[in-house]
């Protein structure tokens, strides 16, 4: 019990304090590496909790596809325009204070919360495997969403393609 | 330990939201903007452990694929707004504001 402490505390630790640095750090770049170290420590969390497909397509998808994705866009800029910039907005003590205000609100909701943890840990496999417990779910119950997710991706592409056309 | 993982999950939450409302550079609002999203995604696994059932783990899916896209149309919106202004800061970006 006292090791699993220990590592969630580390794998916290990574998770929230990538997520600071983003936020602090002047550097776009910095910030890209910071968000995947938040990534990591994520994903760390997820086997935690027996969710070892979506810890890594957590790696894969965010940790790999979208920082590198960021990370190219911003190859294609100029270095002065993205790090001369002032760190903050002027109203950032609003910002601020109402980050606080939504974090508190959500800790009075999870330190509120009730729920029947009869079957915790269970279900999550079947014959032992993640992914099995996964797609029998995927392909039985949620199969019109995963239908309508492929056509948002689809639009999403459209709508990229169409945004960085030359004349609009 | 739920209320542990919960206040990991609501801080990355804040943390993100804090980040888009208070950051000048676009593409770290847009990365703020993951961090929130993956904060929400990490409730849903928390839940799907302690209740016991896997749909937590493929809403996660969906979550993902519409974070995807979500990146995907905000750095073409932040290409074509570099393209026009020079500039990556999101107080230059007030074409609706005239």
């Amino acid at each position: 019990m006292s090791v699993e402490i220990v590592v969630f505390a580390i794998l916290a630790i990574l998770a929230v304090g990538g997520g600071f640095g983003i936020i602090v750090t002047k550097n776009p770049f910095r910030a890209a590496m910071w968000m995947v170290l938040s990534f990591i420590g994520s994903a760390g969390i997820f086997v935690m909790l027996d969710a070892v497909f979506i810890a890594m397509l957590q790696l894969i998808v965010y940790a790999g596809a979208i920082t590198v994705m960021i990370v190219i866009a911003m190859y294609t800029m100029d270095k002065l325009t993205l790090s001369s910039l002032k760190r903050f907005n002027n109203q950032a003590y609003f910002g601020a204070l109402f980050g606080l205000g939504i974090l508190l609100d959500f800790i009075v909701i999870a330190a509120k919360l009730k729920i029947n943890t009869a079957y915790m840990g269970k279900n999550l496999s079947i014959a032992g495997s993640n992914v099995k417990a996964i797609g029998d779910v995927l392909f039985k119950s949620y199969l019109l969403p995963f239908e309508i997710t492929a056509i948002v991706l689809l639009i999403a592409l459209f709508g990229a393609v169409a945004l960085t056309k030359k004349d609009l | 330990m739920l209320a542990a993982y919960m206040f990991v999950s609501v801080l990355l939450f804040a943390i993100g939201a804090t980040g888009a409302m208070i950051r000048r550079n676009f593409l770290i609002v847009l990365m703020s903007l993951e961090l929130m999203i993956n904060g929400a995604g990490m409730s849903l696994i928390v839940m799907s452990y302690y209740i016991g059932n896997v749909s937590g783990q493929v809403m996660f899916l969906f979550v993902a694929a519409v974070a995807a896209s979500e990146t995907a149309v905000g750095l073409a919106i932040v290409a074509m707004m570099y393209k026009n202004k020079k500039s990556v800061d999101i107080n230059d970006f007030t074409t609706l504001r005239k």
